[in-house]
């Protein structure tokens, strides 16, 4: 359907914005099919597909910025919207312009095997099953297990004043599964939520037993817990999904939206050393296949792997077209949004620490007395002050070392630029985990990863006073 | 809307549907959005638009096949993907549809009147926030955004049912930075249906004066205190409740409430109720997403739980009558109503006498479980010693059950004040007579 939208479509549209206003317009057309399947007790309770189609327009005027959307997609429609947008911005820069749109072909990183649409619904009940049956089974104690599956193939044309014309098609596959657990009387629930941008090829190559099985032990070994102890203490974060610490403590605050205009506590610290020497970290959205990933940004810039962090030395921030200007500093392919009702901004991708030198054991076996936050729930930051929060969804307290009774209820509460100084060992098993980022341009499929790492110390709130 | 278009639509694939011998409901709903946001004086984000979408639901033998689409091209493939999602179901539920029976409540429509305002009127709210919050040099930066939305919903089935309803209003937020040893945030919020309900001004200057207060913030001792949780963080906090009282959650034993209606569960001055209507908020509605009437009840009577809230599915589970509180896929009030008491926050300020008055919570989608109640949130806010606020708190999380929590309600203030989240959120603040409290010092 994105062939509706011929070069000359696209430059009478853009070409409409800059008549009326603006010396930029962009024109982002996306036609998603959708599904979601909902398992709840071994049965399937909900099934969808949808498709959502639509456009959005935006104009800029110096580093001022207009958006539109629309899903009535009559010509005559579009150009009024386009209008609008150039008489919103006001002043006339380039008037009449004539454009030359050139269709950029784009090398593929993230070779999908089976197109979502073109397999069996029953072969994707099949996967969930599978993972429910395994979660189910794993313990008496498991009460109830919920499997969600999505999928998505988004077809995207991006096109703008600056000749970009082209075309990208996103495709992810994601399973939720969520086991609850019941003993006397107390529920606790586990989550593990796998997902990459590929086809259900995804789900057949993975070991859904074992995905199953970990959601269910996450309930299992909670619902045995004591309340997490409070105070100040020593915390070993967990490697792959551990790093949405790291996502949400500094990255938001290294995103363009929070640094252009000096609204984050990372503005202005280039080249500073800002963090603890063990730590680098990097945003990379050219990882095959990852949930993440992207050819090109919501804007239409071709994406790369951005280092954000080098032994504690701040190297970049992550920038859209909008902060380019803002910045004046080149767009890092860092422009992200939910859909076509969001106007994009800088966003993460695929974002994690870099590993260091210890063993995992090692790291654990450093401390005396702590909390091993083993899989941690998610959590959010205000940038402008770097106050973060999160939820440690399967804790455990270290003893002279050791790992050694579950505790539940953990939440980890500090500020962001604070823990990335105190952050004390790197350790050498770097592995991501997946999730959705909520934030100015909607929710997103964002990567998080981290090895296991040690903090010297954070401020844990339980219940154990 | 677009009646014609939408017309032909739901005909072809009404005609589809008895064709194929089952019944059909299609759900229109038609979005205007307008917001803007300023940083620092500087227009920040501008979007003005529009959106429509239609929600397809076949029912064939009790099994419900789902489908959407955004464009009126090709109703019979939306039909036939519905039909195909049906046959994967394989729950034992039963669903149904509404046939459109009943005394659906005649509620005001919206009229639409901040979409009338001309652009520079609604930016020159933000402009307002803007200078207001400006207005002490200590403050570094500052964010105002100014919103407004417009939302149509028709319903329509094979059994007859054909609804419509319009409803919306507008809203402002602002942030304020003040510059300190770290960072201080205050922020604001309203809503309203008339543009004399939202004063940027007013929202300006309270997220300049609450920045401003938390200047040499610092944390407690861990221990247990008495606290207010102030009317923006208890409609927060309520997200627990929600999830509680659906009744959907019950009969899948998500829900602690199971079991327990007709019983104590909050102190006896704690009185919630579902409002169909109330004049503070821009989501009313006449009916719920499957069509069936809504009606204002008491959810929480003097402390006693008095009903879960149902639709069509869970109503017919339990032998009772549906609540019209379809919402989506699960279940919601319309406008969730906590009854005010008399006293104002001042009032409430030296009824907490000494204690802590908790203004921000964090992380509720993480760190807090409806299933157990159990929540323990990072948190900010002022400390109180003999009814006046003393210091600014930071670097403290909050931790309790939401179960204990409505038993430990010692007094509910008049502040009344709506909010936006599940539906419509319209709540005072309270006092909580003892809730743990972790810090640093």
């Amino acid at each position: 359907m994105l062939d509706k939208f011929s070069k000359g479509v696209a430059e009478r549209i853009l070409g409409t914005v800059l008549k009326y206003g603006g010396d930029f317009a962009e024109l982002f057309v996306e036609d998603r099919y959708s599904t979601n399947i909902s398992l709840k007790n071994g049965k399937v309770e909900t099934a969808q597909t949808g498709r959502m189609f639509g456009v959005g327009i935006r104009g800029f005027l110096g580093d001022k910025a207009i958006y539109a959307y629309t899903n009535d997609l009559s010509e005559e429609n579009m150009l009024t919207v386009a209008r609008r947008v150039g008489e919103a911005l006001g002043e006339v820069k380039l008037g009449d312009l004539s454009l030359d749109l050139r269709k950029k072909e784009l090398n593929n990183r993230h070779i999908i095997i089976f197109n979502p649409k073109d397999v069996q619904k029953e072969t994707k009940v099949g996967y969930m099953k599978r993972a429910y049956e395994a979660a189910r089974n794993y313990s008496p104690v498991i009460a109830q297990v919920v499997v969600n599956y999505w999928d998505y193939d988004q077809n995207v044309l991006i096109a703008n004043t600056e000749g970009v014309y082209v075309t990208d098609e996103r495709v992810r596959t994601r399973l939720m599964i969520n086991a609850v657990a019941m003993k006397d009387g107390q529920m606790e629930s586990g989550f593990y939520g796998p997902g990459a941008a590929m086809g259900p090829e995804f789900l057949e190559r993975m070991d859904l037993e074992q995905a199953g099985v970990r959601a269910a032990r996450i309930a299992v070994r909670m619902v045995d817990a004591q309340p997490a102890p409070a105070g100040r203490m020593t915390v070993v974060i967990s490697n792959e999904f551990g790093g949405v610490i790291f996502h949400e403590a500094v990255g938001h605050a290294l995103e363009a939206s929070s640094v252009a205009r000096g609204m984050s506590v990372f503005a202005g610290k280039l080249g500073q050393q800002v963090g603890a020497e063990c730590v680098s970290a990097v945003d990379d959205a050219t990882i095959p296949n990852a949930w993440g990933s992207a050819n090109v940004d919501d804007e239409g810039t071709p994406t790369q792997r951005n280092l954000l962090i080098e032994k504690g030395v701040l190297k970049g921030y992550m920038i859209d077209k909008l902060g380019s200007r803002r910045m004046n500093m080149p767009p890092t392919g860092s422009g992200r949004r939910q859909d076509y009702t969001y106007a994009p901004t800088s966003r993460m991708s695929n974002t994690f620490i870099l590993p260091g030198d210890y063993h995992p054991e090692e790291v654990i076996a450093s401390v005396d007395y702590g909390l091993y936050a083993k899989t941690m729930g998610g959590g959010s930051v205000n940038p402008a002050t770097g106050e973060f929060n999160f939820a440690v969804n399967e804790g455990y307290l270290i003893e002279n070392g050791k790992v050694t009774r579950p505790v539940k209820g953990a939440t980890l509460i500090g500020k962001g630029y604070e823990i990335v100084q105190k952050i004390e060992m790197v350790g050498n098993d770097v592995a991501r985990g997946q999730g959705m980022c909520g934030s100015y341009s909607g929710s997103i499929p964002a990567d998080v990863g981290e090895p296991t790492i040690k903090v010297r110390e954070i401020l844990v709130g339980g219940r154990n006073q | 809307m677009k009646n014609k278009q939408f017309d032909d639509f739901k005909d072809t694939v009404f005609a589809l549907a008895k064709k194929n011998n089952v019944e059909v409901q299609i759900s229109y709903s038609q979005n205007r959005n307008f917001q803007v946001r300023y940083q620092n004086g500087d227009m920040d984000q501008y979007t003005d638009a529009g959106k429509f979408r239609m929600n397809v639901l076949v029912l064939k033998d009790g099994k419900l096949g789902a489908s959407y689409t955004e464009t009126f091209d090709d109703p019979e493939k939306v039909f036939l993907d519905a039909c195909e999602n049906i046959s994967i179901v394989d729950t034992e539920d039963v669903e149904y549809f509404y046939d459109g029976s009943g005394e659906y409540l005649e509620l005001e429509p919206y009229d639409g009147v901040f979409e009338n305002l001309p652009v520079r009127d609604r930016i020159g709210y933000v402009e307002t926030a803007h200078k207001e919050a400006r207005k002490d040099e200590r403050i570094l930066m500052d964010m105002a955004v100014y919103g407004d939305e417009m939302n149509e919903q028709r319903i329509a089935n094979t059994l007859g049912l054909d609804v419509s309803f319009v409803d919306g209003g507008g809203f402002m937020y602002a942030m304020a930075v003040a510059k300190d040893s770290s960072p201080r945030s205050g922020t604001e919020f309203t809503l309203g249906k008339r543009p004399e309900d939202i004063d940027g001004a007013y929202v300006g200057k309270k997220a300049r004066e609450e920045s401003i207060a938390l200047i040499g913030s610092q944390s407690v001792k861990s221990g247990k205190y008495r606290i207010i949780l102030r009317n923006d963080v208890f409609s927060d906090m309520l997200g627990m409740l929600v999830s509680m009282i659906s009744a959907e959650n019950a009969q899948k034993n998500l829900s602690p409430l199971k079991g327990k209606l007709g019983e104590q569960i909050g102190s006896n001055i704690f009185t919630v109720k579902d409002l169909p209507y109330h004049p503070m908020s821009i989501s009313n509605a006449p009916f719920d997403t499957q069509g069936v009437p809504t009606c204002e009840k008491a959810i929480i009577e003097k402390g006693v739980f008095k009903t879960f809230l149902h639709n069509l599915k869970t109503a017919k589970k339990d032998g009772v009558k549906p609540t019209g509180n379809a919402a989506g896929n699960g279940i919601a009030p319309i406008n969730l109503y906590v009854e005010p008491g008399n006293k104002s926050f001042e009032e409430l300020l030296s009824a907490l006498g000494d204690g802590i008055l908790i203004i921000e919570v964090d992380g509720m989608h993480a760190g807090a479980n409806p299933i157990s109640g159990n929540f323990s949130l990072g948190a900010k806010g002022f400390k109180v010693e003999n009814g006046k606020i003393v210091r600014g708190v930071e670097e403290i999380t909050v931790s309790g059950n939401f179960l204990e929590m409505m038993k430990n309600i010692e007094e509910i203030g008049s502040d009344l004040r709506a909010f936006v989240g599940f539906g419509g959120c319209i709540v005072p603040s309270i006092i909580v007579n003892e809730i743990d409290i972790a810090g640093t010092m």
